[in-house]
């Protein structure tokens, strides 16, 4: 065996793994799509002045449901662009991996913004239990994926926890602006630029 | 060029059906004998015979159950075969190298 031949070998182990794994190429756009939506999100909320319990709660439910259906339409398309199955096993696995974290995250979502949205601590208690859920998501759909998505899923676990912990120990309320312009740091902030930094070592390995 | 990495390579692995059966399952936890089977465009006997080769050197399990009564096999990597199979590549990588020095 030559080196031609070892590079294509690896090659074609890399097409194989990724072949299975179609959410892998959708990833980085996924990610940049989110990763938008979230700070224009954070942008428009707190231009809007959405500033009380059930509003707050119900436009950013709102945009997760958005950005659900635009990540399932962008992995869709990628999956017909590449003429391979969609709901491939190891998209099955990631989807059984994220939807408990994701389905909690809905349930909480509701409960709060209808049932304790008139408490003090509603402002930053929403956004840092989606933060915390989201994170846990990613977490668990990083024993699929390459790279990065576990880091990214402890950065808004470690996010939250301490958001959590310096808004007890300054016992303090947070604004809505200031809780849409949280939901815009993680949501569009984090997201965005994990997409750009998987879409330029995606490019860059491809090249290779 | 050091002949050594070609010498070590996994004559188990190092055959293109069973190379990507091995890649497939490196990126899944579990796979049934129909997804392998669409994927590689593989036919039933052809995927058996590798797949048998590849369980009698311990580098995966296959395990037999029903699904709505139907039998339903699946494959996994067994920790001995992601380990030689993250070894494989380490090899491959070491002879792309090499040649670029």
């Amino acid at each position: 065996m030559d080196a031609d031949s070892a590079n294509q070998a690896l090659q074609v182990i890399r097409t194989l793994m990724e072949r299975s794994a179609i959410y892998r190429r959708a990833l980085s756009p996924i990610m940049i799509f989110l990763g938008i939506l979230g700070l224009v999100g954070s942008v428009i909320g707190a231009g809007l002045q959405i500033q009380s319990a059930v509003p707050f709660g119900l436009y950013w439910m709102a945009l997760s449901f958005l950005g659900v259906i635009g990540a399932f339409l962008l992995a869709r398309r990628q999956a017909i662009k590449d003429r391979e199955q969609f709901w491939s096993p190891a998209t099955k696995r990631v989807a059984q991996a994220v939807l408990p974290s994701l389905f909690v995250g809905a349930v909480v979502g509701f409960i709060f913004t209808f049932a304790l949205g008139n408490q003090l601590s509603f402002s930053w208690a929403l956004p840092v239990t989606w933060i915390l859920l989201y994170g846990c998501a990613l977490h668990a759909a990083g024993f699929f994926t390459p790279r990065g998505i576990r880091l990214l899923g402890w950065l808004f676990i470690l996010g939250g926890c301490s958001l959590t912990l310096s808004s007890l120990a300054v016992n303090v309320r947070l604004a809505y602006t200031q809780s849409h312009l949280i939901m815009g740091i993680f949501f569009g902030g984090l997201q965005l630029a994990y997409g750009i930094y998987v879409h330029f070592t995606d490019s860059s390995s491809e090249r290779a | 060029m050091n002949p050594e990495p070609f010498l070590k390579l996994d004559r188990t692995i190092h055959e293109k059906g069973r190379m990507a059966i091995m890649s497939l399952l490196a990126a899944n936890t579990e796979l049934s004998f129909t997804e392998m089977k669409q994927t590689l465009g593989m036919t039933d006997g052809n995927l058996s015979v590798h797949l048998r080769t590849l369980q009698e050197a311990g580098y995966i399990s296959i395990s037999k159950t029903f699904q709505d009564r139907k039998p339903l096999t699946t494959c996994s990597l067994t920790a001995n075969g992601r380990k030689a199979f993250a070894n494989y590549i380490d090899l491959l990588e070491q002879i792309v190298r090499e040649s670029r020095k």
